[in-house]
């Protein structure tokens, strides 16, 4: 069981790997999905050790949030694409412009 | 302990793919297979209904979400022609390396509290009467969020100048009718 805590710390760390070098926005959201993944399975485990059932809850609302982000994310990725017919960060200077 | 270590490398993999691979598609299938990965971790650590949750939820809606805004998305066209930036992937190494010391460091020195079973109850009826006495109002939080969400999603993806067209068009109907 203690291997599961390192996998949940790699699957953070990697998909915090994914978010700053990825280009294409929906390859950062799946990132993030990967990052939001690690840390559901840290609550478990964390469950697991301590004996506090509510932190199984915690992973019932950290899968509600991640389903709003994606939602969200996913259509600000389509309103993006056809203002500017791309998804690449390198394209899209809002804030330097 | 085999079964810890044969689903550890299986979700290792999955997330390697999904990080380093050139296509967003397998990006996606990889992390549609990561999360079923995961649900089996849960399911093998007891939690059952979470794991269900987490098949029925974040591998059957989020995932395939993905593969249907891809479809929406003519990723092809300018996918070949992006050079890549090598300090980044230094600079995101680099950070990443640093998390997982300090992530590993915590829980080396820490495993042998972290590895006791202290949980007795892992019944579903004592997770739901917790969620419905001391957590009832974070879920009910939770279910104006997804309201909000989904009222989100449908302002920004709608565009004005089609509202604004299509109410003419039924303007200039209405005479005909």
């Amino acid at each position: 069981m203690s291997i599961y805590y390192y996998l949940a710390a790699f699957l953070f760390c990697l998909g915090l790997l994914g978010t700053i070098f990825k280009k294409d926005l929906i390859s950062i959201l799946l990132c993030l999905e990967l990052m939001m993944s690690g840390v559901a399975l840290l609550f478990i485990l964390f469950s697991k050790s301590t004996g506090f059932l509510g932190a199984q809850l915690m992973v019932i609302f950290t899968m509600i949030i991640s389903a709003c982000e994606v939602a969200i994310g996913l259509s600000l990725i389509i309103a993006l694409y056809r203002k500017k017919q791309t998804i690449y960060t390198d394209d899209i200077k809002i804030i330097t412009e | 302990m085999a079964i810890d270590i044969f689903l550890t490398i299986i979700t290792v993999i999955f997330a390697l793919m999904l990080v380093f691979s050139k296509r967003t598609v397998v990006s996606a299938f990889a992390l549609l297979m990561t999360l079923l990965t995961l649900a089996l971790i849960y399911f093998q650590l007891g939690s059952i209904f979470l794991s269900a949750v987490q098949v029925l939820i974040n591998a059957g809606a989020i995932a395939i979400l993905f593969v249907f805004v891809m479809m929406l998305i003519n990723l092809e066209q300018f996918q070949n022609n992006r050079e890549k930036s090598k300090i980044k992937l230094v600079i995101s190494t680099f950070t990443m390396l640093v998390v997982l010391g300090v992530l590993a460091l915590v829980i080396n020195n820490n495993i042998e509290t972290l590895s006791v079973n202290n949980l007795t109850d892992n019944s579903m009826n004592a997770l739901f009467s917790k969620l419905f006495s001391t957590y009832f109002l974070p879920f009910e939080m939770a279910t104006v969020l997804l309201l909000a969400a989904i009222v989100a999603c449908i302002v920004i993806t709608t565009h004005e100048k089609q509202l604004v067209e299509e109410e003419t068009e039924l303007h200039k109907m209405e005479p005909k009718l």
